[in-house]
Order: structure tokens, then sequence, then C-alpha cells
């Protein structure tokens, strides 16, 4: 079977955020910006978000709110107006939805223009480049990659993946297994001997799926406990480990 | 060789050496007797002679400075031949959030997000990271929060001479007008 999952994250980074997919179901259908056909948008809306479901908790949230509003909009046009005497004319409810439409699309575009510059470092280079210390010193604290929990989780999935592939070929009746407690201990132990570890290789020796969730664990905790410092310095890199300095020294 | 060329040529091993776009300010405050004028003139006929001398480079105008520059179609070769090369890279909603700063500056994080309709923090903090933008004060507000601006990093990596320089966006007709009334 293939992992749903991974259909999913392809989808996620087409859309940036919920004006981005609005703006793109407005396009695909062809409708007038002015007079969106709200209940049409808003059940192709809901569709999408079905797709988003049970993804990513974060992105969805972003995309909530919209739901509702676009289902706000959706009643009110639905209600007869009444105008009462001396009563400015109502606003169209959809009015703000449209003002916020052709602001973001105004950036977005914005946007698009100035990745088709002269970059440096992509397009343009100085002499000297490959020496120069563009994108802020000191590198090593500052240029990592902004990661959190899901990067762990997915790590941690591909090498669960890949233990899987090899566990079919090798069955152990009696599988070394420790705990939580233990694993930490090892964990600490590996961290003062080596100073720099690579997530994946903490799972080395992890033959089960068993033993790898445990490893799992003992990380989060010792991440919890402030034990561990984990960082990622780019998305191409793998995750490394270091061993946090001990305070009151 | 007469003093015009020679003027260029000294302020052509200047810009050679600098590390960041240099900018007329700064040579004529190292080169006190000659008008700026002059030195205006001079990079002038520099920028001219070596566009028209169809080098691999340029002399290039970026954040209000002069700068040697590799021109574009020679990208590859270089990328190639220096693997280790530090490359640009951008997510696309991280060039969103820099295209707000860029063209409301200074602006604020919440600003930022009432545009996009979704949270930037991380965005922005790649963003003060990799020091294309910094922090230009606070608002006065409630709970004083951050204003935001882009830097001359910003310009020079973008290739843009200053902030007028940035691509002009189509501005936002009155929608009152041109909105239909439902029928």
């Amino acid at each position: 079977m293939e992992d749903p999952q991974s259909a999913y994250s392809v989808q996620l980074e087409i859309f940036n955020g919920p004006l981005d997919l609005l703006l793109h179901l407005i396009k695909k259908h062809e409708v007038d910006i002015y007079d969106i056909p709200i209940a049409l948008i808003t059940e192709q809306y809901l569709e999408y978000l079905d797709f988003l479901k049970d993804v990513n908790l974060e992105i969805v949230g972003d995309y909530m709110s919209m739901a509702a509003e676009l289902g706000y909009i959706k009643s009110r046009m639905l209600l007869p107006r009444i105008k009462e005497e001396g009563e400015e004319e109502e606003e169209d409810p959809r009015e703000e939805l449209v003002r916020r439409l052709l602001e973001y699309e105004k950036y977005r575009d914005a946007a698009a223009e100035l990745g088709t510059m002269e970059i440096l470092g992509k397009d343009v280079f100085l002499a000297g480049y490959d020496r120069r210390e563009m994108f802020g010193e000191p590198a090593e604290e500052t240029e990592f990659v902004k990661f959190d929990l899901w990067s762990l989780v997915d790590a941690f999935s591909k090498i669960c993946e890949d233990t899987k592939k090899a566990e079919t070929k090798e069955i152990s009746l009696t599988p070394q297994t420790y705990t939580v407690e233990e694993r930490k201990n090892q964990i600490i132990e590996i961290m003062r001997s080596k100073k720099e570890v690579l997530f994946g290789d903490l799972f080395e020796g992890d033959k089960n799926r068993m033993n790898l969730v445990v490893t799992f664990l003992s990380i989060l905790e010792l991440l919890k406990d402030g034990m561990l410092n984990v960082f990622q310095p780019t998305f191409e890199e793998p995750i490394k480990i270091t061993l946090r300095e001990e305070n009151g020294r | 060789m007469d003093d015009r060329s020679s003027l260029q040529n000294i302020i052509e091993c200047l810009i050679f050496i600098s590390k960041h776009p240099l900018t007329i300010q700064e040579i004529s405050e190292f080169l006190k007797d000659v008008e700026k004028k002059e030195i205006t003139a001079a990079l002038d006929e520099l920028q001219k002679r070596w566009e028209d001398m169809g080098r691999s480079f340029v002399l290039g105008s970026v954040a209000e400075g002069y700068q040697f520059r590799t021109r574009p179609e020679y990208s590859q070769y270089i990328v190639e031949f220096n693997k280790e090369i530090k490359k640009f890279r951008l997510s696309k909603a991280a060039l969103e959030v820099l295209a707000i700063v860029a063209y409301k500056q200074p602006v604020t994080k919440i600003e930022v997000e009432k545009i996009r309709g979704v949270d930037c923090s991380s965005s922005v903090s790649i963003l003060l990271e990799r020091r294309f933008i910094e922090i230009a004060g606070r608002k006065e507000v409630p709970g004083k929060p951050f204003l935001y601006r882009t830097t001359n990093l910003f310009l020079e990596t973008f290739g843009l001479k200053d902030l007028k320089d940035l691509p002009t966006v189509k501005e936002i007709e009155k929608i009152k007008e041109d909105f239909k009334e439902p029928e």
C-alpha cells in the first residue's frame, strides 16, 4: 500500500495559505473576482480542507478560520436584504474578502517578481563569493533550518521504513530489548564520547520496531530534559544531535 | 595616463577590493579633493567600459553602491565548479513575507500575517537570520510589536539599486467602484 501521508504533503506545498487557495479556485473556475459564486467556491474550499485534515494540524488551523468566514458570507448572501429607510446601501458581504484577496494577490505577484530578479548566489556571483560571510554570522549558530517535532517524526518514520525492509530478512527469536531508562543512559554515553551524532546513527543497532520506538522515546525525553540539542544545518543535511553543555560549571 | 582614466582606475580598485557595494559617499570621503560630480561621471564611464568590453562580469549598481558581479549566463559554470558555494535559497512563503516587508516597511509581523492569512513566525525568523530584514523599532500600539524593514543585504542580494528600484506592483483599484451588485 502506498503511504497516503506522502501524497498529502506534496499537495500541501502547493498553496501558501487560505487566500492562495481561494485565488487558485477563482482562477480555476474562471469566475469574476468581483462576483464570486460563494456557494461553489465554499464547496470546493471545504473539499480541499477535507483533504488537508489530519495531515498537519498547525496548517489546517489557518484554513479553518477562512472556512468559517466563507460560511458566514454564504449565510449572509442567503438572507433577504432589508433596506431600512434612510440607511446607506448595505455592503456586499463579499466585499471585505475581495479586498483581502486582491491585496494578497498583489504581494504574491510581487514576490514572484522578486524571485525572477538576478539574485546573488543564484544567478550572479561576486569575486571571492565562496569565502564571503554572507548570510548572518556566525554560521554555526544562526544558519540552521527551523524545524519542529514534525521533522523529527518524519525522520523517525523514514528510519522505521528502512528498518522494516531489513527486518524481514533477519528474524531473531530472542530480540534484545532495553527500557527507555537504559537507553537514555546509553545515548548519554554515546554523546559523551562522540560530541556530535547524526540523528539516524542513534538507531543503528536497533533491528526491530520495539527498539526503534524505545530509542526515539529516549531521544524525545532527553530533549525534554534539556540534555540534548537537536538541529539541522540545512534542509539537505541530516538532523544532528549534540550533548547540551552542562550548567553550573 | 590622463587624469580621467587614472581617477577611474583609482575608483575601480577601491570597488574591486571592497567587501560591500561601495557608495559614492564612501568614495568621495576618501577622494576629498575630487568633486562628487567627477566621481559620478567616472563611475558612469567605468560602468559603460565594463559593459562594452563584454566580459563575464559587469560593474553593477546595487544597494546604493557599486559592485563587480558576474553575468547571470555564467551561473551554471560557477555553481558546477564550486559545489560548496553558498547558494541562495528561500521558500515561497519566506519570499512572500519578504515582499510584503519590502513594500510596506516598516511593518509588524501581525500586519504581514493579516495580508497572507497565515502564521509567518518562522519566515520572519528565517529572514532575520539571513539578515534580509531587521528590526526598525516598535509600533506605538498596545503590545508595542516590533517593526521590520529590509536591509542593504536584501538590496544587494536582489540586485536592487534602492527601494525605489523594487518592481512596481499594480495598485489595487478602488474596489467599491468595480464591485458589481449581485443579481
